[in-house]
């Protein structure tokens, strides 16, 4: 009996532990890009316009590391692609259930800059954050995953397509408005 | 069940952003601005009001009338102008005994001033610099206005040997964009010290374009904000640029030519200064700068130069510093046969009929190397090897020479001619006199003519016969002095693969992998384990065996 209680509470902590260590890096992707960041961001962003009929609109372009700057610190630059899809955002916002997902709305792709120099490109594990509420938000987040792994090729035989700056609510803003998608 | 999960969902992902925001704010910054700097801030005091003086009440023609007014007060200030590289764009390197300064250089920009004269002079202290005819000795040829100019109007134009445009002309040419007539009285009657805008009239366009060249110049230090440079920042110490580079009869401290890679006489006194060049960290720092609580940091002093960590990276302001410059490419054209000019992503030019390909960079990590202040340049007539790369430049030093420190460069690549037969590299005309000049490489895209034209002022001999070969040109980095919570962490260097990874002949603990001294620190721990369990165990075996 006491092996058994001290298996199952071994279990668990083992269980705890590892979930407290590995969940942050499940629940994100980190992907190298051969291009610098600026040129990523922009070739996220044709690779989002390019999949609008699956209703993806580009919400818009943050640089975070302007703010840090202008408060007198440096960090490596960062930037922010915001993109969402009212095909996968409108049954999440209708349902009382699963509303509070809009504070993931809109989809954040993070392009930036290591201390080796090479640009990184950052996505939430759609697939697997999905599988966390449920079925319904299991089956539209997997949707989301296939789609964001499309966000994300890098064609290098393409041209340069320029960098879309700020967004349908102005450079910086949160976006909204029916163009920004969501 | 459904609720549940739902939950655990949110309490992960809650859990994930508490992490995230405190990772976040492990970010934010720790200093607070400078304040002690604000008096420096403000404007010295001049004695002398020039909007005053009656040998400036009146108009002039050009430029080098204006030279001549001044001299009547400044009267040695000419001849002092004539005996600097300013003037004289050449410099003797006492150790390698090479010939340098812009007139004798090549480098992988534009290549070389030798036959573009013309437009390069646009950046020369003088006026009238369009061939070798120029007569070096006339003191109304020195151009006061670009480096005393107050009023940020005076502009000396590519093309117009050195003068800025007497009268109202397109700029650039073609473009329906004109600039006024230049107001030689108003700008001579606000002459006054020299600023970071008259410095970085051209040292901030180096190479053609602003933030091209140097990598840690560029634009954004006009008004720079604390994070970009603590000595400039606009808002704090506010330093222009001769605040470092003191000059003395117009000779400026300091040299790109010649640089002072180790500075070990500490802080340089008043009165105490022995030829020593005021514009090192130390001079004013020291060689021991951190303070008791950061004492370990002094260690690194006698190898590590202060750029090194203090610098992170360069090209922080606004405009990225070009990285590459492939000429090989250039000359393609358009279905029209006109110039052809590509835009990168970032809106920048990436490539361009008159110059090639170009890729930028910014927030660059340097690259770090042994550097002593010497520096091997490679001349006109050097023998290169087309199949190898060729260093236009190079850093001298090592780990076993006493005077030599670890340095954060940009290293600069690119493709430029070479002479096939000869062996050497090869400059060729780029523009000089707009689209009537039938040699200029601009004018005509034919590499032969403009190879030439270009040779054929060098004296060095050119075969007829031209291919591309890769070239890298090194430059120090030393401005945009990050604020001390940026500079380099411990582990950004002492990690396997960090900072200093490509730097030879270094052991860094954390970095590098000893095996004999692994295995002797292992072995002690192994043995100090051993020791402990025999020890441990006759302690319970002796207990046992009296109880």
């Amino acid at each position: 009996m006491f092996k058994i209680i001290g298996g199952t509470i071994a279990g668990v902590i083992l269980t705890a532990a590892l979930t407290f260590f590995m969940a942050g890096s499940l629940m994100f992707n980190e992907h190298e890009s051969p291009f610098g960041v600026e040129e990523t961001a922009a070739r996220i962003q044709a690779n989002i316009q390019a999949l609008s009929d699956r209703g993806w609109s580009l919400s818009a372009l943050r640089d975070p590391s302007k703010a840090v700057a202008e408060d007198g610190t440096n960090v490596l630059p960062v930037l922010l692609v915001e993109t969402c899809s009212t095909k996968y955002s409108a049954p999440l916002l209708k349902d009382d259930e699963t509303r509070i997902l809009s504070i993931l709305m809109p989809c954040t792709i993070a392009i930036y800059k290591k201390d080796d120099g090479k640009t990184y490109i950052g996505t939430m594990n759609s697939g697997l954050m999905g599988k966390l509420f449920g079925a319904k938000v299991a089956s539209i987040m997997e949707e989301i995953a296939k789609d964001q792994a499309q966000f994300i090729v890098m064609d290098p035989t393409k041209p340069a397509p320029p960098l879309i700056k700020g967004g349908p609510g102005g450079s910086g803003s949160s976006g909204g408005g029916s163009t920004s998608g969501c | 069940m459904k609720t549940t999960r739902f939950h655990w969902g949110l309490l992960l992902l809650v859990g994930g952003l508490c992490l995230s925001t405190t990772g976040y704010a492990a970010l934010q910054p720790t200093d607070t601005p400078a304040t002690i700097g604000k008096e420096s801030a403000r404007k010295a005091p001049s004695t002398a009001d020039h909007t005053k003086f009656k040998e400036l009440q009146r108009s002039f023609k050009d430029g080098p009338a204006v030279t001549e007014a001044c001299l009547q007060c400044h009267t040695e200030a000419a001849k002092q102008v004539h005996s600097t590289k300013h003037w004289t764009w050449e410099y003797l390197n006492p150790a390698t005994t090479q010939k340098l300064g812009k007139k004798n250089v090549i480098n992988n920009f534009c290549t070389s001033v030798s036959s573009n004269q013309t437009f390069c002079s646009a950046c020369h202290v003088g006026y009238g610099w369009s061939d070798d005819s120029f007569d070096f000795s006339k003191e109304s040829s020195v151009d006061c206005l670009v480096c005393h100019d107050t009023t940020g109007k005076y502009k000396k134009i590519p093309g117009l040997s050195g003068h800025p445009n007497y009268d109202r002309i397109e700029l650039p040419p073609l473009s329906g964009k004109f600039r006024e007539a230049t107001d030689l009285q108003a700008i001579a009657r606000n002459v006054g010290k020299t600023s970071r805008e008259t410095c970085g009239t051209c040292h901030f366009y180096g190479g053609g374009g602003d933030a091209v060249k140097h990598g840690d110049l560029d634009s954004s230090l006009k008004t720079p904000k604390r994070y970009l440079d603590v000595h400039m920042d606009a808002d704090g110490l506010n330093f222009s640029c001769g605040e470092c580079h003191l000059s003395d009869a117009h000779q400026v401290a300091g040299s790109r030519y010649a640089p002072t890679a180790s500075d070990k006489d500490g802080i340089l006194m008043r009165g105490k200064d022995h030829g020593r060049n005021p514009a090192t960290c130390q001079s004013c720092h020291g060689s021991t700068p951190h303070p008791a609580q950061h004492a370990k940091l002094n260690d690194h002093t006698d190898k590590v130069a202060c750029q090194t960590c203090h610098i992170p990276e360069y090209a922080r302001g606004a405009p990225s510093t070009k990285m590459t410059w492939d000429w090989s490419t250039a000359g393609r054209l358009d279905e029209n046969g006109k110039r052809l000019q590509i835009m990168n992503s970032a809106g920048m030019v990436a490539y361009d009929s008159k110059k090639g390909d170009f890729t930028y960079d910014r927030y660059v990590i340097p690259e770090y190397v042994w550097f002593n202040g010497n520096i091997k340049y490679t001349l006109f007539g050097d023998k290169v090897d087309g199949s190898e790369m060729v260093k236009i430049n190079e850093f001298m030093g090592g780990p076993d020479d006493p005077d030599s420190l670890i340095w954060p460069v940009k290293v600069f690549r690119g493709k430029q001619p070479y002479d096939v037969e000869h062996q050497t590299l090869a400059v060729f005309h780029t523009a000089d006199k707009g689209d009537k000049d039938e040699a200029a490489f601009w004018s005509n895209y034919d590499w032969e003519k403009a190879l030439e034209a270009g040779m054929a002022t060098t004296g060095v001999p050119y075969s007829g016969k031209h291919d591309f070969v890769a070239t890298e040109m090194s430059w120090p980095i030393t401005h945009m002095v990050a604020p001390k919570g940026d500079a380099l962490s411990c582990e950004q260097c002492h990690k396997e693969n960090g900072r200093l990874k490509d730097v030879k002949g270094i052991y860094m603990p954390g970095a590098n992998n000893t095996p004999l001294l692994d295995t002797l620190g292992f072995g002690i721990a192994l043995l100090t384990l051993i020791g402990v369990l025999i020890h441990g165990g006759i302690r319970v075996y002796s207990a046992r065996k009296e109880g």
